[in-house]
């Protein structure tokens, strides 16, 4: 079963490509270019994907398993995951698809990310893990819609149904997605509401597939280059989410070279190599150590109204537009 | 031959996002209208920003030449 990750990363890495979708830029455009396209497809696609994965945990096929909610881990590896995301010029399912795109850079962060990624859950900064993970919050769950230990979400701690709250929270998103004024456009090859639909499709499926592989979980990223590491250095098995991975690349590969848009693309100046690998080197830490990345916490997380992913991802953003501001933003 | 009378050449190949759309924007802040800046791009997700902020500041945008395999040049006029 572990091969359906890889069919589901390739389909994944198509979309991502195609839609040229990176939370990075997305966060970034907002502050720097007062471009709210790639903001306006993640609202769309965390507010259908929110109704998509409740509608397949109540029909009994999921059981959404929020991340527990650490406020230190959240918090601190947010903030740090978002500074190394503008370094690396992408965030974890950026620098991956663009691997696949032939870009030079995203391959060393990738690199830097996965290796950090792998030390921080197993190596040698698994005891800063296991110090952080003692402030870990879980809750025991009766409804069936979540698995039996979940980390508190906002329908769980306001102690109503989870159907109000994703109501409500899918309406404010797509309110944001259609009703701000100055809309940005683009003609990308895979229009913004498009992409949107298929994640929002795509990510139920994920996470079914995923759960009959033992590992209950949607899309995500980091954990399955941790894998690709241990397989490599260990021996380890294959994951559904390192096959993911696999997958990602191989899809975003074929999508370009099928755009006729792949090109081993390499900077003029060496230094912005030394840059992308300091900037993987952060966003592995700060993902092991937030409990996920955009993808674990802010696209697979967020829709099922984990308090974690929330709070993971507001400091994502905020860290996201200090590096930003940092780098681009003072000089206009 | 040269299509425009280009003022300044950008050749931003290469560069991790949004380098492109950065140094673009630096550089139309130092021309005069009318001048003519040619961006130099091989990633396919800033030739379709770069236009976007382009307009946004109130500049044409030219042309967008395909000129290799994922290589586009990139002509605006300064207003």
């Amino acid at each position: 079963m572990v091969w359906t990750g890889l069919i589901i990363g390739i389909i994944f890495g198509v979309i991502l490509q195609r839609g040229r979708i990176c939370f990075n830029s997305a966060f970034r455009d907002v502050l720097i270019f007062k471009d709210n396209y790639l903001m306006r497809l993640a609202a769309l696609t965390l507010a259908l994907e929110s109704i998509t994965l409740l509608i397949f945990a109540q029909a009994g096929f999921i059981a959404l398993a929020p991340k527990p909610l650490n406020w230190l881990s959240n918090i601190v590896g947010g903030y740090i995951f978002g500074l190394g995301m503008v370094l690396a010029g992408g965030c974890a399912s950026g620098v991956t698809y663009r691997s696949g795109e032939g870009m030079t850079t995203a391959w060393l962060a990738a690199l830097a990310y996965a290796l950090t990624a792998r030390a921080t859950q197993g190596g040698l900064f698994s005891n800063w893990l296991k110090w952080v993970n003692q402030y870990s919050i879980t809750i025991d769950s009766t409804n069936p819609v979540y698995a039996k230990k979940i980390g508190p979400t906002i329908a769980t701690v306001l102690g109503i149904n989870p159907w109000i709250v994703t109501i409500i929270f899918a309406a404010l998103l797509i309110w944001y997605a259609f009703g701000v004024k100055n809309k940005s456009e683009r003609p990308s090859k895979l229009n913004w509401i498009a992409a949107a639909v298929l994640i929002a499709i795509l990510a139920p499926i994920a996470w079914w597939t995923s759960a009959k592989t033992g590992r209950n979980y949607g899309l995500g990223i980091t954990g399955g280059w941790i894998n690709l590491i241990s397989v490599y250095t260990t021996n380890a098995k294959l994951s559904w989410e390192g096959a993911e991975i696999i997958g990602i690349i191989i899809g975003a590969a074929i999508s370009a070279v099928a755009g006729k848009e792949f090109k081993l693309r390499m900077p003029k100046n060496p230094l912005t190599y030394i840059q992308v690998l300091v900037g993987g080197f952060l966003m592995g830490f700060g993902a092991v150590t937030a409990g996920g990345c955009n993808i674990g916490h802010f696209l697979t997380g967020v829709p099922t109204l984990a308090i974690s992913s929330i709070v993971a991802s507001i400091f994502f953003i905020l860290g996201n537009w200090t590096m930003a501001w940092i780098m681009f933003g003072r000089q206009k | 031959m040269a299509k425009y009378q280009v003022t300044k050449t950008l050749d931003v190949r290469g560069e991790v996002c949004p380098v492109p759309d950065v140094e673009t924007k630096r550089a139309l802040q130092s021309m005069k209208p009318g001048e003519i800046l040619e961006v130099w791009i091989d990633y396919p997700m800033s030739k379709e920003r770069i236009p976007e902020t382009v307009k946004k500041l109130g500049h044409e945008v030219l042309e967008i030449e395909e000129v290799g395999p994922s290589e586009w040049k990139i002509y605006i006029k300064v207003k």
